[in-house]
């Protein structure tokens, strides 16, 4: 492909993009505001989210859940997949059993019965997310752990006893690019499904107020929050996951 | 435990756990969970833990009740209904994108993230507003969460096409869509079979949060009714029922079929 039809193909890709915004104004225009508001109302609202103390509450309650649960979703997946590994006998248990379970278990599942099990609070909500994840962390892990090239923990072996050692130094690098792969299907799961744990027993969160949005029919606001997801999503990967990754990939 | 992972040469001994050891390990798995199970139902009321006699007794009104089968029935079809449309709207994208080049980059540069980035849960609320409580809400949401599935799988598969394979039916043929059928088609099989399975796994996950907030019939729709009416244990019957169903439609359906497909159209076969 020369580089003039690139360009060309590019500037009509902006093009559709600027088109669908202006079909986007122009439909709002004939439209009720409950049904449709217009791109500039959305984009106000959508700065509030970042900066109007009220709003921002629940953005932030929703960043700091969606890591908080992230990350534990990671240590937890990881270590199940590491006990498997380590115990074959509990294969069938875990990867028979275990995994098809968390992995087929209904998200909206997990988000009644916690709202049954426990008061609700950040702890709840985390409960649904981290339940969520566990298996999509537990999977890439396990699948990394057998893919590690044995060559290479042979030849630690021959340098050092030290088992410890020996998973920091080459077990762990080996491992680091399935354990970002998780990170990365984690993290984009947690923004598109596992919030469905702030629609249930919940009071903050960007669910809970697109859910509270929808129901005085503030159509604006699910729709700022809506693109609010988007953008903590996608600086999530330019900001966090994508420089980890090319840490990593250097090596 | 770090120690037994990163052994080398564990491989032999890991083997040395035999099948017998791996059920019975099993078996006291499932043993020590029912137990746990039954005991701490005895100490909790029944809508916080059924017992698992109470749960048996929801799974037999299930199955033998018109009403509850109709909302399976509805939610098979929401899931049926929504994999055909996003995989159909997928492919055509992704063919539109390969075929006509001009258009790639507004498909895959602005669509496609657009749509990954999108969250299930805005969809669901915005499809309410949009076509109120109705299966067309549940159809919609499910396929604008899938659609992006789709594309990008089945970009994946096209652009794994084996190039000298296609300049060869080219020099055979001018036809462009014998080449395709006889050629591309094939090709893209596994990767089909790949979507669909994966399509599958998420459609269950999106559809229930869809039917409960959305719709008017369906498994989603009746375990928010069984919410509201405490009656846990016809929710824990409808979880069950869905772990049960989608591992066993895993199984028995989409791997082998997956499998098969690549056997017979993969580049293995060839």
């Amino acid at each position: 492909m020369n580089p003039l039809k690139r360009s060309g193909a590019t500037w009509l890709a902006d093009g559709v993009t600027l088109g669908a915004l202006v079909v986007w104004w122009l439909a709002a225009r004939s439209l009720p505001e409950f049904v449709l508001p217009g791109p500039v109302a959305v984009a106000e609202r959508l700065a509030a989210l970042f900066i109007d103390p009220d709003f921002l509450v629940h953005t932030l309650a929703s960043t700091v859940r969606v890591l908080i649960s992230v990350l534990l979703a990671l240590a937890i997946g990881s270590m199940l997949a590491l006990i498997q590994r380590a115990w074959p006998a509990l294969d069938w248990v875990l990867r028979g059993g275990v995994q098809p379970f968390l992995n087929s278990f209904p998200s909206i599942g997990w988000a009644i019965l916690a709202a049954i099990w426990f008061t609700p609070g950040h702890g709840s909500i985390i409960f649904v997310e981290v339940a969520i994840l566990i298996p999509f962390c537990m999977i890439n892990v396990g699948e990394g752990l057998r893919q590690i090239d044995r060559e290479s923990l042979e030849m630690a072996t021959s340098f050092t006893r030290r088992r410890i050692r020996i998973a920091w130094l080459v077990g762990l690098p080996l491992l680091a690019p399935w354990l970002l792969g998780a990170l990365r299907i984690s993290y984009g799961v947690a923004w598109k499904i596992a919030l469905v744990a702030e629609l249930l027993g919940s009071t903050s969160g960007l669910g809970y107020l697109m859910l509270r949005a929808q129901g005085s029919a503030d159509m604006t606001t699910v729709i700022a929050a809506c693109f609010a997801i988007i953008a903590l999503f996608v600086a999530g990967e330019r900001l966090l996951l994508d420089p980890l990754a090319r840490r990593f990939a250097a090596r | 435990m770090t120690g037994a992972v990163f052994r080398a040469g564990a491989t032999s001994r890991d083997i040395g756990a035999t099948t017998r050891a791996k059920a019975l390990v099993a078996f006291a798995f499932v043993a020590a969970i029912g137990i746990a199970w039954s005991v701490a139902s005895d100490r909790v009321p029944p809508y916080i833990l059924p017992s698992p006699r109470d749960v048996a007794r929801a799974a037999a009104a299930f199955f033998t009740t018109g009403r509850q089968l109709a909302h399976l029935g509805s939610t098979l079809a929401h899931i049926g209904a929504s994999i055909a449309i996003s995989f159909v709207l997928g492919a055509l994208l992704a063919l539109a994108a390969h075929y006509a080049s001009w258009s790639a980059p507004a498909i895959h540069r602005r669509l496609s993230p657009f749509l990954n980035a999108f969250s299930g849960i805005g969809w669901t609320l915005l499809a309410v507003i949009w076509f109120g409580v109705s299966s067309a809400t549940v159809v919609f949401t499910i396929s604008v969460v899938l659609l992006p599935f789709a594309l990008i799988n089945l970009r994946e598969g096209l652009e794994t096409q084996d190039r000298e394979l296609a300049e060869m039916g080219r020099s055979f043929g001018r036809d462009g869509w014998r080449n395709f059928a006889a050629i591309v088609a094939p090709a893209l099989l596994p990767f089909a079979a790949a979507t669909l399975r994966i399509m599958f796994g998420v459609a269950w996950k999106v559809a229930l949060t869809a039917e409960l907030f959305g719709g008017s019939r369906g498994l989603g729709y009746m375990i928010n009714i069984a919410r509201q009416d405490y009656d846990t244990a016809t929710i824990f019957t409808v979880i069950l029922f869905i772990i049960v169903a989608v591992y066993l439609a895993d199984r028995l359906l989409f791997a082998p079929l997956e499998r098969h497909t690549s056997r017979h159209f993969g580049r293995a076969a060839r």
